[in-house]
């Protein structure tokens, strides 16, 4: 008999936290997130009956849809799904609605209130709503003026704005753009997306961290030697030149998702597991750590473009060649850096962060590096003995290891590095919800823990300013050295190590 | 309504009149709202236990309807002093029964409807109608009408989140006097839920009366005959209602905890192995035991092929077992038995173990065993599972009152049954022998 392939008894269980009845108001409901991820997500979430009866989407752009134009257009884009599960399509399709509005137009928002009020009775919504701003990042400020002066942000309990990357494009323009946002709502109401904080292995971080006695007392300046947090892409600039042209890999990477990382990994324990907790602990180590050299940030960053790489059978375009690029391009598509936080923990234990594109491998981890023991008592089979090492494996093979030396087989007493290795598959089998599913449900239950405070952000941003202003200001200084695609960057990126006796993780 | 304001003092009025005075309260008063659009939710709040406790002088007023401490407590002395087996849930039926054969004419000022659990309230409940049946059988129909609004500073002042507060008080004649005046005040506009918050089988035309689809049915299959409230599970569910059972809510932990014993996948296949699957439970109510037996049959895939009674011999009561078919024609066998206690749960029929044996071709037997956090499983741990690879768990007690998870229901409801309790309800009926 074949085997069970999944666990017939995990069926139904992840109804733990039920989303209230609502309208989800999705802007920019015509363009590709919406039919990529945001609908598919909707669409898990109500398989999984944690949408309630009393829910509606009301997409909004300024193409002149009906609602059947927009049902059948996400039909069309998730064809595989509806196919799959035809009836439960249907059902879902009845809760979506369409309204042509354009933020910028009073008369357009007046008539999307209309509209919104016409839905909760038809739908019994309540007047809950949350407002998804998948627009440019330009209409982000005037985007939320519209809805607050139309009155639709006025019940902090009942409406709430989600926004997509980027916020801000520097430290100064991210205070604006919160200005701007604050003054139309309340901090609670804003949920800024980072989709990074939607994995379940970057959750983790905190349970592993907070969840276990034996973690936490090992947890410091004391017993760790240096963190390493890598997030490698082995695709291109694919179809993005055009924002990732002003944007690099700083902008696009490191000052959210590797900064998130950061934050969760180096944050104080929170008093308790509550939103404001954890969100105070992690803009309070952002606003500690900074640059290892903010004198001269030249000396502790490396930027990197990838060029022609891959082999004859498969030859891979550098980034200046690929479509939509200046050919003359110094943007980076790598970064590596070593950042300190000043605080009594983490005092002198350098953090490396590094990413790039065209990498060997598609990898995101978090490497904790302890010391060494004080006294070798041991010869190490490999030579010289190998530091402890905790990984936590954001994407793929989803999990943690922890390296330690063990007794090397045979008649001598000498030691040999081991990894004691965990996987979600192996444990769990079940794959993790997608980001998307675990943020929207987030969002509409109105549970901001996983979605970053305007404090956070800016300080994730002020904390980058010194490399964004030798960017703008002094490039040559921080030069953009070309790295061959599918290789792990610059050898600069090694030296930066190698100053401090180290080396990157080859994973 | 703790955390909202107050629009009036509660106040009494004739039945008749309660229609007209909600009508000119919400065009008049309140003109400029027309209340929060979100739901009714109509309860039937019997409290016999609370009631007979106190009139027998074991337990202070007022009347709430609400259990606390000190309730279950005077409830678990009265188990002891009534004679009644140890293994006697506090809110099983026969104990508010056995004490109403005492006599006591203790009273007690009477506020059911009126405390509302914050967790409840915090959903703002369009109109909330309480049914608060009294022991004296011929008591004249009492109405007392409230409107509340959230406080200022819980919310944006805002009188489209306001609701009303009905309460309707009388012997049950008066019960159903009242009926069609009820039904007049629940809004057709609106989702409307209904928490039978008693035993399951008393007063069926009342509750045939209130449970009308659409309304979204609550109930709690721990209480009452049996039968009756599988039965009556059962034919909600096939009539298309939303049926929303307590009693398996409360199943949660065990479900959650047997679920994570399989979901290492090298542990998944033996999932298709079982041969054995044993249940103790507390007391003679075996709904809850039930419900979890076909639950795994469901989720597994097995036929039932016939259930009987067991007879568990001097001073245990009697059990229950089956015979099911896995969809490879192996035989699984089901044992449910009452255990006694020293200290019963609150309801009856709380889970005490599970053992569940999986015998995969050339290797060594699987025995999975969940205990009881409050309790051992000593019974299932016998029988020679040291010789099988064993995998023990304890199942956490669940630490949410009924009104966390009647908040949790009204949160976010659907106006269908959940599939597995669907499945699970309707296989549990056909393993309880007649």
């Amino acid at each position: 008999m074949a085997a069970t392939q999944t666990n017939p008894l995990r069926v139904g269980l992840r109804q733990e936290r039920v989303i209230s009845p609502q309208c989800l108001v999705i802007f920019g409901a015509s363009g590709d997130l919406t039919h990529r991820k945001l609908i598919p997500a909707l669409f898990e979430l109500f398989r999984q009956r944690r949408l309630p009866t009393e829910f509606s989407v009301l997409g909004c752009a300024r193409r002149p849809w009906s609602d059947d134009d927009f049902r059948n257009r996400m039909a069309e884009a998730m064809a595989d799904e509806v196919k799959q599960h035809q009836s439960a399509w249907q059902q879902f399709a009845a809760c979506l609605f369409y309204e042509p509005v354009d933020l910028q137009q009073d008369e357009d928002v007046v008539r999307l209130g209309t509209r919104l009020e016409a839905l909760d009775r038809q739908r019994a919504t309540r007047g809950n709503r949350t407002f998804y701003l998948s627009v440019s990042p330009a209409f982000y400020g005037s985007g939320c003026r519209a809805l607050a002066n139309a009155g639709l942000l006025k019940d902090p309990s009942r409406s709430r704005v989600v926004i997509e990357k980027p916020f801000g494009t520097d430290y100064g323009s991210a205070q604006s753009l919160n200005r701007v946002v604050q003054s139309c709502g309340k901090e609670s109401q804003i949920f800024r997306i980072d989709h990074y904080l939607g994995k379940e292995t970057v959750q983790n971080i905190l349970v592993l961290r907070f969840a276990n006695a034996i973690f936490e007392p090992i947890w410091n300046r004391n017993y760790i030697a240096n963190v390493q947090i890598t997030a490698a892409e082995t695709v291109g600039v694919e179809e993005r030149a055009g924002y990732y042209e002003t944007s690099g890999a700083l902008r696009d990477m490191v000052q959210n998702h590797l900064t998130q990382m950061l934050a969760l990994t180096a944050m104080e324990t929170p008093g308790h597991f509550d939103p404001e907790s954890i969100r105070s602990e992690k803009a309070k180590v952002l606003q500690a750590a900074r640059l290892a050299n903010e004198d001269e940030p030249w000396k502790c960053c490396v930027r990197g473009q990838y060029s022609r790489g891959g082999n004859p059978a498969n030859p891979m375009a550098g980034y200046r060649e690929e479509p939509g690029v200046n050919p003359e391009s110094t943007t980076e598509t790598y970064v590596a850096m070593k950042l300190f936080i000043d605080n009594w923990r983490w005092q002198g234990v350098p953090f490396y962060l590094r990413t790039g594109k065209r990498l060997p491998k598609r990898l995101s981890e978090v490497v904790l590096t302890f010391r060494k023991a004080p006294v070798q008592l041991f010869d190490a089979a490999g030579g010289t003995p190998t530091a402890n090492q905790l990984v936590l494996r954001i994407q793929p093979d989803e999990g943690a290891g922890f390296v330690f030396d063990v007794k090397a087989p045979g008649s001598g007493m000498r030691s040999r590095p081991v990894d004691m290795h965990f996987s979600y598959d192996e444990s769990f089998g079940e794959p993790s919800d997608e980001g998307y599913v675990r943020l929207l449900a987030d969002a509409m239950l109105g549970d901001p823990t996983l979605f970053t405070r305007s404090d956070e952000v800016e300080a994730a941003w002020r904390l980058y300013t010194p490399l964004l202003e030798l960017i703008e200001d002094a490039p040559h200084q921080l030069p953009v050295y070309p790295y061959e695609a599918r290789t792990w960057g610059p050898s600069a990126a090694d030296n930066l190590l190698a100053e401090d006796g180290l080396m990157w993780r080859r994973p | 309504m703790a955390p909202q304001l107050t629009l009036q003092a509660p106040l009494q009025l004739p039945p008749s009149e309660v229609p007209a005075y909600l009508n000119r309260l919400w065009t008049d008063n309140l003109k400029d709202s027309s209340g929060a659009a979100t739901f009714t939710l109509v309860v039937w709040e019997p409290s016999w236990l609370q009631q007979q406790l106190i009139r027998t002088g074991r337990a202070d007023g007022p009347i709430t309807g609400l259990l606390n401490d000190q309730l279950l407590e005077a409830a678990r002395e009265a188990i002891g002093a009534l004679g009644l087996p140890a293994s006697t849930a506090p809110t099983a039926p026969d104990v508010a029964w056995a004490l109403g054969q005492l006599p006591g004419s203790h009273g007690a000022e009477d506020l059911r409807g009126q405390f509302v659990d914050r967790a409840i309230s915090a959903h703002q409940p369009r109109r909330l109608i309480t049914l608060a049946p009294t022991l004296a059988g011929d008591q004249q129909l009492e109405s007392t009408v409230a409107a509340y609004c959230p406080l200022p500073e819980e919310r944006g002042v805002s009188a489209d989140a306001c609701g009303d507060v009905v309460v309707l008080r009388g012997g049950m004649g008066a019960m159903q006097q009242g009926l069609a005046m009820l039904q007049e005040l629940i809004p057709s506009d609106l989702p409307c839920w209904v928490w039978w918050n008693g035993t399951m089988d008393e007063s069926p035309e009342l509750l045939e009366a209130l449970a009308v689809p659409p309304r979204r049915l609550v109930v709690d299959s721990s209480i009452g005959e049996p039968r009756r409230c599988l039965d009556l599970l059962v034919q909600r569910i096939e009539q298309g209602q939303a049926v929303n059972d307590l009693n398996w809510l409360r199943l949660r932990t065990w479900r959650e905890s047997l679920a994570m014993v399989f979901d290492p996948p090298c542990r998944q296949s033996a999932l298709d192995q079982v041969v054995q699957l044993d249940i103790d439970v507390e007391g003679q109510h075996p709904v809850k035991g039930l419900l979890l037996a076909a639950w795994i049959a469901d989720r597994l895939g097995w036929h039932l092929l016939n259930s009987f009674w067991i007879d568990g011999g001097a001073g245990e009561g009697r059990g229950i077992g089956a015979e099911f078919q896995r969809s490879d024609g192996q035989s699984v066998q089901f044992r449910l038995m009452p255990v006694p206690v020293g200290v019963s749960k609150m309801h009856p029929g709380a889970l005490v173990g599970l053992r569940l044996i999986c015998a995969p071709p050339q290797r060594p037997p699987l025995c999975v065993i969940l205990c009881s956090e409050s309790g051992g499983c000593m019974r299932l741990e016998a029988g020679g599972v040291a010789s099988m690879e064993l995998a023990e768990e304890v199942v956490p007690l669940p630490n949410e009152s009924e009104e966390m998870e009647m908040a949790r229901l009204l949160g976010g409801g659907h106006d269908s049954t959940n599939p597995l309790l669907a499945s699970a309800a309707a296989l549990a009926a056909k393993l309880l022998p007649n």
